[in-house]
Parts: structure tokens; C-alpha cells; sequence
């Protein structure tokens, strides 16, 4: 919604008045968008989050309005197992789903990016292809695709004695990241790509002439080129993770291993719209988005930490 | 599916606080919208006016349709909304906060207090509602009575059943259970021939509670001004031990029911039994057609032989909502709906349960899919079980919280390995915190 037109919003502006003027004129769309779709609604969160609701009346039947009541939401938000449990697994997954799928499109983009590749505008459309596909029917095509009874895979995986169950406890974490990672590979392949492409060719050349070949300059010269857009897409990733939401809700009612505080982001919306808690349900999002913040910004320093050494 | 998901499903990787703000964004939205003050309104004589209504009931339009023709003064317009996993209440609810909700709103009995709880419903009892009350069953009418407040009129009620393959169960030398322990004896037989007689879903709080309401449980009553939960009582705990035996003896599948890989195992007969209600009727001739004529209803088994123990799952009611207009006009459609001979026939057509309304149809309409059951009168099941049903049972807030919790715990059961009776006391515990969280008193049952 707004984050789309959040991306890069300053440095619009140029010394002197007259452009300042100009480019005032530029970005107020913008700031009164990103006020009302952005600010607004995270002030409203914050603002719900401290709140709670009062009733009175016999058995609590007649009047309820609501009051404030500090940090109560939070503090009942941080005593919920079924919520820690939640951030317990996105983290298992990030750590496993996360280094997996940058390997696997950092491959891809050296592959499509080295001299040898054939074909590449095709491969590479095919492979950021299930980018373009939601979520929510990604989801559900991979149900398809999971559920015994229906899947093609469960079949011919029985028909050779091996009797998988994608939707058991232990294995439907791992099918949500074979989804995600289906769907964003693609995405992160492309960033990557993106970010060869502006590499220089006199530097490839200047590795030839040195007597590299194309395993060294790749190890040598381009991953070494990739690491900003690597830190990139790992933020991206880091975030996405902690707000996987559409993959469980979807994979939900078909797998009786899916609880409601499965992700973060499923707890909050369960104790919103199932609950009917509002107050709580805007502390975990807040409380998600805090972690979120953490988790991006630690990430940052940690690889610009490390960064400055080589540098 | 949602509609919640969609956009955010979208944008997921490039939004830092994505999560909240859409989340907030709903709340926002809930925000604004009081430009009227919705104080009820008295129609003038040939004023015209326009009630909406929330259903998702299959072919409400059709009754909906008969009355705008008789009624061109009160024309009511009905607004689909989703029943999958309680969407149209979290639909109602955020209409209500938003101060805009429509006249008229379909809700089952379960979920009536919790729209106590934000004063959603409009008390049709100032409105002489109470009048009509012995057109009704009086346990029905009950479902929606609080105090001295009508919150609701009862349109259709699920008495549960049997519902079983008849040609497959003859073929294997079972007889239909009659008990419990016959059923368990025939989960076994059924096993022995590769097919498995049931599949207990976690997440359906609704029929569990069914099937404790059978064994004799209450899990809400009122004491003075606090509402008593008792969920870890012994019927409850009875339930609870059947089920758990027949799970850890993998004598019945844990799939979710009602969906794909149900749907599939009821056609082709690898589930050859459900344990269902009156409404199961229309749901298995429009998903199986193929199995026509293949299947009978029978008494839900029983836990002492000769018992008439019987209990509801579902069932659901028209309430005119506390912002309506014209709470009057909306008092008498929804009058009329649900005791019109006329609209019990077109709903009895579309399948949406078993009627609230005592007369006013042939008891042969309610064997809609009658050829599906091989002319079996089948009716006569649901009917004996309603009129059986132990109408003690009481709902209290917040029920959609509970089913919730029992799903969650059961999920975990399945999973860990702890004992269902443990869910039981967790949930009991976790359902008297989450009253209290809402600022109502509430104390365990002992």
C-alpha cells in the first residue's frame, strides 16, 4: 500500500529556494499519504495498544467504554507462551529459510550473470516469475499440492514406498518455507542481478587480464561486489519473515498442526478478529514491529561492523 | 481467502511496520464513520426504506425476494458474508466499533453474548417480541434470551446425528452403533478394512462441545453477576477420555473436517461416518453426489443404551442490530422470515437447518435430499433429537475465544503427546482469564 511509494523519499531537494519550493510541491503528496496510510495508523496502534475495555452492568452486559491502562496490554502480550512460541519460529525459520535462499539466489544470479549463460532473459523472467504471484494463492497452490488425498506429490512420493506428510507438525514449518522461498528466490535473484549489472566491465577485464577464470572472478570479484545488495535483501528478508502471516492462514485449515499464534503476525490478527481484543492484538503489532526494527537495525551493524574491517 | 491477508500477503518484504500498520489500518477504519447518531426511528405511513442484512445462509435470497414484493414499503437487501472461520463476526464485530453496522445480521447461537458484550444487539423485547415466543422451540427462544432482554429471533437449529455409508458398512458386517462403545467396536472394523470411520479435527470446538453437551456438561452458567465457567467437568472429562482413546489408537484420522481432504475421503468412502447434524444433509449430497443413495442418518450413539441423550451443533438466529434505523420494520421481517410458511419452504429448498419455528411447514420438507438417502425419511432422526436436546445448555461470551483455545490446545495435544484432559483444565483456566481480561467477573466451576 504505502510502503510502495515510501521507498526513497528524500533527496528531492536541491540548495536554493526556488527548487526547495519546487520540491516541496513534489513530496507533500507523498507526506500527506505516508501521514494518512502510514503515520497515522501506527499512532492509532500505539494509542489502542494502551488502552483496554471497561464494562459494567449485570454480568457485564451493559455499558462498556474504554480506559487507559498503561502497559498491561504489553505485559500480558510478553506473558503469552503461544505468542513467544511464535516469534520462537519465525526465528528458526529465518535462521534456516534466510541463508538458504540467498545462497540459492546468489547462484542463480552468478549463473545467469557469467559469460557461459544461455538463454538469460527467459530463465530470468521464469525464475522471478512467482514473485508476481500473491501470496495468498501461492499458498493455496502449494495446499493443493500438500494435502493428502489431493497432492500429486503424496501419491507418487507413496507409490514409491515414502510416506511424507507435508502438514505434520514437525514438516508444515518447512513447507511454508518451501513456499516463501518459491516465491521470493525470484525477487532477491534480481536485486542481485541488478547490482552485477552496475559493476564496471573494466573490472572483470582487468581479472582476466591478471589470469582469474571464471570461478575466481566469481569469488573473487563479484561476490565481493554483491555484498551491499546481499545486505539488502537479507534486511528484506529479515522483516518478511517476522511478518509471515499469509502462508500459515492459508495452510491453516487444512493442516491440524497450524495453531492460531503459529506466527507473530497470526497471533495478533487472531486475537483481533477472533478475539475481538483489539487493545492486545496493537501491542503485539507494535511489539512485532519493535523486533522487526531490532532484528533489521542489528543485522546492519553487525555486517557494517565487519564491513569496515575489510574496508 | 481474507481480505485481510491479500495486501498485506503483497507487500510483505518491503514494509518495516507492515504488520502494524495494517493491522492498524482496519482500526483506523473502524475509527471514523458516526456521521449519524442511529437513534431508532419510527416509519412514517408510506415512507419508503431500505434495510440491509447480513447472511450467508445458501438461497436467503429467495425468501428475501417473496417478502420485497409483498412489502414495497420495506425493502430489505441482503449483503453475502463469509461463515469461513467466523469471518462475517469479525465483519460484525468491526461494523459495530465502527458504529455502521447493517439493520439485520445473521448470528448463531454460540456467538449471541459475545455481541452482548459490545452492546451490538438491539433488546427486541420493548418492541413486544415477546408475544411470538410460543411460535418458537422455548430452548431456541432461550438461546437469545438474557435477563429480561430478546436479543434475537431463532431461525433454524442443528440437531446432531449419525450420518453413515449404510452400503459399506453391510458390506463389512458392521451394524450401526447405537452406543459409544459400539461405535468404538466399529472404528476398529472399519480400520480392519483400510477405511477409517472418522476423523476427530482439533480445531471444531463446535461439535466437541456438542458431544459434551450430550454427555450432560454446562460450560457456562451465571451466579448473581458472574459467569461461571465449567469446561473440566466430569462429562466434558468423559468426552475428552473417549476421544483421546480412539485418537491415540489410531482408530480415527485427525484431518480438519468440512475441507478438502474430508470432502475427498467422503467420496470415496475411505471416511465411511460422520458424526454431524440435521444441516449435514445438504452438505454431503452437494459435495459427494457421487455416493447418492449410499448413505442413512441414524441417532447420535449414546452412552448408556436406550438413553435419548441429545445435543445441537450450530443453529443460528436473525438479530437486528442495536444501530438499526427501524428496529420495528426489521423486528418484523425478521418475524416473518422465520415463521412465514411460505419463507420456511423457499429456506427449507436452499438447506439451512432444521426450523425454530414450531408449525407453518410439512415435516416431508425437511427431507430435501431424501433420494440421496436412499428414501429414507430421514427427517425423523433430527427431529427425535431435537426434541430431545438438553435445553440446560447455555453459551456465554466470548465463545469464539474458547473454540479457539480448545483448537490451540488440542493442536498441541495431538502434537506433544499431553493428555486431552489437560486441555481441559487449560482452557478452563485460559477461558476465566480471558472473561476477566474483557472486565466481566468470572470464577471457575467446581
Amino acid at each position: 500500500m504505502s510502503a510502495t511509494a515510501a521507498r526513497r523519499p528524500r533527496r528531492t531537494g536541491r540548495p536554493g529556494a526556488r527548487n526547495a519550493r519546487a520540491a516541496a510541491g513534489f513530496v507533500l503528496p507523498f507526506l500527506a499519504l505516508f501521514a494518512l496510510c502510514y503515520l497515522a495508523p501506527v499512532c492509532y496502534a500505539v494509542w489502542t495498544s494502551l488502552r483496554r475495555t471497561a464494562r459494567t452492568g449485570p454480568l457485564g452486559l451493559g455499558t462498556e467504554r474504554d480506559v487507559f491502562a498503561g502497559l498491561a496490554n504489553y505485559a500480558q502480550a510478553l506473558a503469552d507462551d503461544r505468542f513467544l512460541t511464535g516469534f520462537g519460529r519465525v526465528l528458526l525459520f529465518g535462521v534456516v529459510q534466510i541463508p538458504l535462499m540467498t545462497a540459492l539466489a546468489t547462484a542463480l544470479a552468478l549463473l545467469l550473470e557469467s559469460a557461459a549463460a544461455r538463454w538469460v532473459t527467459f530463465f530470468r523472467s521464469a525464475f522471478f516469475l512467482p514473485y508476481g504471484v500473491p501470496g495468498v494463492i501461492a499458498s493455496i497452490l502449494w495446499g493443493f499440492l500438500y494435502v493428502p488425498g489431493l497432492s500429486p506429490l503424496v501419491r507418487i512420493a507413496q507409490a514409491v514406498g515414502w510416506n511424507v506428510d507435508f502438514l505434520s507438525r514437525g514438516s508444515v514449518l518447512w513447507s511454508v518455507a518451501n513456499i516463501v522461498t518459491w516465491q521470493f528466490t525470484g525477487y532477491t535473484m534480481l536485486v542481485l542481478i541488478a547490482q552485477l549489472k552496475s559493476v564496471p566491465g573494466e573490472l572483470y577485464e582487468a581479472a582476466r587480464i591478471d589470469g582469474a577464470g571464471a570461478w575466481q572472478v566469481a569469488r573473487y570479484v563479484k561476490l565481493p561486489m554483491l555484498r551491499p545488495a546481499l545486505v539488502l535483501t537479507t534486511v528484506f528478508s529479515i522483516i518478511g519473515t517476522l511478518q509471515l502471516f499469509a502462508e500459515p492462514m492459508v495452510l491453516r485449515p487444512l493442516a491440524s498442526s497450524i495453531d492460531s499464534g503459529y506466527t507473530p503476525n497470526l497471533h495478533a490478527y487472531s486475537e483481533a478478529f477472533v478475539g475481538n481484543n483489539q487493545h492486545r492484538a496493537a501491542a503485539e503489532a507494535v511489539l512485532l514491529a519493535l523486533v522487526a526494527c531490532a532484528a533489521s537495525f542489528g543485522f546492519l551493524r553487525l555486517v557494517g561492523g565487519r564491513g569496515k574491517e575489510h574496508g | 481467502m481474507t481480505p485481510a491477508d491479500t495486501p498485506r500477503g503483497g507487500v510483505r518484504r518491503r514494509t518495516v511496520l507492515g504488520g502494524a500498520a495494517a493491522a492498524a489500518a482496519g482500526l483506523a477504519l473502524a475509527g471514523c464513520g458516526s456521521a449519524d447518531d442511529g437513534a431508532p426511528r419510527e416509519r412514517k405511513k408510506g415512507q419508503r426504506i431500505t434495510l440491509t442484512f447480513w447472511s450467508w445462509v445458501p438461497g436467503i435470497d429467495r425468501p428475501v425476494d417473496l417478502w420485497n414484493r409483498n412489502h414495497p414499503e420495506v425493502q430489505v437487501r441482503v449483503e453475502k458474508v463469509s461463515a469461513v472461520n467466523g469471518e462475517q463476526y469479525a465483519k460484525m464485530h468491526a461494523a459495530i466499533k465502527a458504529g455502521n453496522p447493517p439493520d439485520l445480521g445473521q448470528i448463531e447461537f454460540p456467538v449471541i453474548p459475545s455481541f452482548l458484550l459490545d452492546g451490538g444487539l438491539r433488546d427486541l423485547a420493548p418492541l413486544g417480541a415477546a408475544r411470538h415466543r410460543d411460535a418458537f422451540f422455548a430452548w431456541q427462544w432461550r438461546q437469545s434470551v438474557f435477563g429480561s432482554g430478546i436479543y434475537a429471533i431463532p431461525q433454524a437449529s442443528g440437531p446432531m446425528g449419525l450420518f453413515v455409508r449404510q452400503d459399506l458398512f453391510d458390506r463389512w458386517g458392521i451394524p450401526v452403533p447405537r452406543t459409544w462403545d459400539a461405535y468404538e467396536a466399529a472404528a476398529k472394523e472399519v480400520r480392519r478394512h483400510g477405511a477409517w470411520i472418522e476423523t476427530f479435527a482439533p480445531t471444531n470446538g463446535n461439535r466437541f462441545a456438542g458431544l459434551a453437551w450430550q454427555a450432560g456438561a454446562k460450560w457456562y452458567a451465571t451466579h448473581g453477576d458472574t459467569w461461571v465457567v465449567h469446561l473440566d467437568d466430569a462429562p466434558t472429562r468423559r468426552v475428552a477420555d473417549y476421544w483421546e482413546g480412539l485418537v491415540r489408537r489410531k482408530l480415527v484420522k485427525t484431518v480438519p473436517d468440512r475441507r478438502d481432504a474430508w470432502y475427498k475421503d467422503i467420496q470415496t468412502g475411505a471416511i465411511p461416518a460422520w458424526v454431524g447434524a440435521s444441516w449435514g444433509d445438504a452438505l454431503l449430497a452437494g459435495n459427494a453426489p457421487g455416493t447418492k443413495g449410499k448413505w442413512r442418518a441414524a441417532p447420535l450413539p449414546q452412552w448408556q443404551p436406550g438413553d435419548r441423550a441429545y445435543a445441537n451443533w450450530g443453529g443460528s438466529t436473525t438479530a437486528v442490530f442495536a444501530k438499526a434505523s427501524y428496529p420495528k420494520d426489521a423486528l418484523d421481517f425478521a418475524l416473518w422470515l422465520n415463521t412465514d410458511p411460505q419463507s420456511i419452504a423457499l429456506l427449507l429448498q436452499g438447506g439451512y437447518g432444521f426450523p425454530s419455528a414450531k408449525t407453518g411447514y410439512a415435516t416431508s420438507a425437511l427431507d430435501a435430499d431424501k433420494d440421496f438417502f436412499g428414501g429414507q425419511p430421514y427427517s425423523r432422526v433430527f427431529a427425535d433429537a431435537g426434541a430431545h436436546v438438553d435445553t440446560d445448555w447455555q453459551w456465554g461470551p466470548g465463545v469464539d475465544t474458547l473454540f479457539q483455545r480448545l483448537g490451540d490446545a488440542f493442536t498441541d495435544a495431538l502434537a506433544g503427546g499431553t493428555s486431552f484432559r489437560s486441555v481441559l483444565t487449560q482452557v478452563q483456566r485460559q477461558t476465566v482469564a480471558d472473561l476477566r481480561d474483557k472486565g466481566l467477573k468470572a470464577e471457575s466451576g467446581t
